[in-house]
């Protein structure tokens, strides 16, 4: 069994749009979602060294999803909600209609349910009454309950796992559920990356490490600068973003609309540091050539990659020299974009949407901006960013996704050909 | 040996305790990443560290500035005035669980 895994449903949650369609319309007109962070209650906001966020302003949850579900799961697991609905509805497929058992979810979280979390340990701390913490606190905070509600909201009885490698969770979500259906184990994979932790501890947490932009705090539109020389750290985004991965004969069978196919995945670990990338890029290149090779692919045939890309000083300019070091001349031909240029890093959200844009980068042939990059920095520089959407047939797109645990994702589509 | 400013001292033995080893041991010429080993994640703790005890923020920015034991020590005295006398770190509320 070997079977061949398409795309066939998108949804997306972002802080420039709300649905596959929004999101994309506002990527392809560059649009910034990063603004000045929302006051975190009576916290001394000037206390953050970072003060903006690409988070999600207009997000009613009563909107878009009904049922018991809505009001008992976090901010993250909402995004899930919301962005695996859309992609099922998009796919056209009805689990009813299906043996359950075959439908699988997969959910990549990088922190979970952090509001409840983060309420909770200060109502307790304050109140002195343990007696009072939420009986929802366990089944919200832990990591897989927005796997779990987005399998019961739709009844997939397949296998229901949630990866949390950090930046790269869902990278590795859409890897392991393409393994999944190529191996025969599922016809298809709600497959989803949410994460809504834009809190007062985590967003605190991210500040002391000094992973953040802290120089673009009064033009924050500006501050998501991949590649760019005055590039200061990563802002921090939310969302979520959603891809059904299906069998080919299985999609084939229902006529379904084929977005792309997923044709290689990659997963690596550097064993090397929690946090800081090796700055020889070696790892990340040896990641992604394993995943070309897991796709029968030659480098010499990428035609567009999605970098991880995140707007750190070392981070860019490792995935940089480790695209020149195994693209060799190549890395001057392909097209590269940064979509957290727009979102922020959305952290375990950050792969699926990553996803999305090469999906609709494999069917439109159209490439979205890089925000920001406006003096290329030496190290990172290639010819294939650009701060203007590119249009260009693609057949074969990358994407990229590194987390903190050393760890490194890398994702081969394909324009689907029958 | 010329003498040694209370800040100087204070930052040896924020880094002796940090680094689990003897501050007298740790000379200001040091470079914190050649010689004392230090990553950047590491020396990110390290200024976690003599932010609290001297009661400082510490930019981002400033960070590139800070190679060795002598320039911390300069930064620090730079910001907090160089006193002869020590003067107790200012004393900040016990810490509180926040969510």
């Amino acid at each position: 069994m070997n079977q061949r895994v398409v795309i066939t449903g998108l949804g997306a949650v972002s802080p420039i749009g709300i649905g596959t369609g929004q999101f994309w319309k506002a990527a392809l007109e560059g649009r910034s979602g990063i603004s000045a962070i929302r006051p975190f209650d009576d916290l001394p906001l000037e206390a953050y060294r970072s003060r903006i966020a690409g988070q999600i302003h207009d997000f009613t949850p009563a909107h878009y999803l009904d049922g018991p579900h809505v009001d008992r799961v976090d901010r993250y697991a909402q995004f899930a909600l919301v962005a695996a609905k859309e992609a099922l509805a998009d796919s056209g497929l009805r689990i009813e209609r299906e043996n359950p058992h075959r439908i699988g979810t997969i959910v990549g979280a990088g922190m979970g349910g952090m509001v409840m979390g983060e309420r909770e340990i200060t109502q307790l701390y304050r109140s002195q009454r343990p007696n009072r913490v939420h009986p929802n606190f366990i089944p919200t905070i832990t990591l897989n309950s927005a796997s779990g509600i987005v399998a019961m909201a739709h009844g997939a009885k397949g296998q229901n796992l949630t990866i949390s490698t950090a930046c790269s969770s869902s990278a590795h979500a859409i890897g392991q559920a393409l393994l999944t259906i190529r191996s025969g184990r599922a016809d298809a994979v709600i497959t989803v990356g949410a994460d809504a932790s834009i809190t007062p501890l985590v967003f605190a947490g991210f500040c002391s490490l000094r992973a953040l932009s802290t120089n673009f705090n009064e033009t924050p539109e500006k501050a998501s600068r991949p590649f760019d020389r005055a590039r200061d750290g990563f802002v921090m985004g939310e969302g979520a973003g959603a891809l059904i991965l299906e069998s080919l004969p299985h999609a084939k069978k229902r006529k379904a609309r084929i977005y792309a196919e997923v044709a290689g995945y990659a997963a690596t670990s550097e064993a090397y540091h929690m946090v800081i990338p090796r700055e020889d890029g070696l790892e990340v290149a040896e990641t992604m050539a394993l995943a070309l090779r897991d796709a029968k692919v030659r480098p010499a045939q990428v035609d567009y990659v999605n970098a991880h890309a995140t707007s750190t000083p070392i981070g860019d300019a490792v995935e940089v020299k480790a695209l020149r070091h195994l693209f060799k001349s190549r890395a001057d031909r392909m097209l590269v974009n940064a979509t957290k240029s727009m979102i922020g890093h959305t952290l375990g959200a950050a792969g699926a949407l990553g996803g999305v844009v090469c999906a609709l980068a494999l069917d439109t042939g159209q490439i979205h901006p890089t925000l920001n990059y406006e003096d290329p920095d030496p190290a990172c520089a290639l010819p294939g960013i650009s701060t203007q959407t590119q249009e260009r047939p693609i057949a074969i797109a990358l994407l990229n996704a590194f987390g903190f645990g050393s760890n490194n994702a890398a994702v081969v589509f394909k324009k689907y050909t029958r | 040996m010329p003498a040694e400013s209370d800040i100087a001292v204070r930052i040896r033995t924020a880094l002796g305790e940090y680094l689990k080893r003897d501050p007298a041991s740790i000379e200001p010429r040091h470079a914190l990443r050649e010689d004392l080993g230090l990553d950047s994640m590491a020396t990110i703790e390290l200024l976690f560290k003599i932010e609290e005890v001297f009661d400082l923020q510490i930019p981002d920015q400033d960070l590139q500035k800070l190679a060795k034991v002598s320039d911390v020590i300069a930064y620090v005295e730079g910001k907090v005035g160089k006193p002869a006398a020590a003067k107790p770190p200012a004393k900040r509320p016990a810490s509180r669980k926040k969510g």
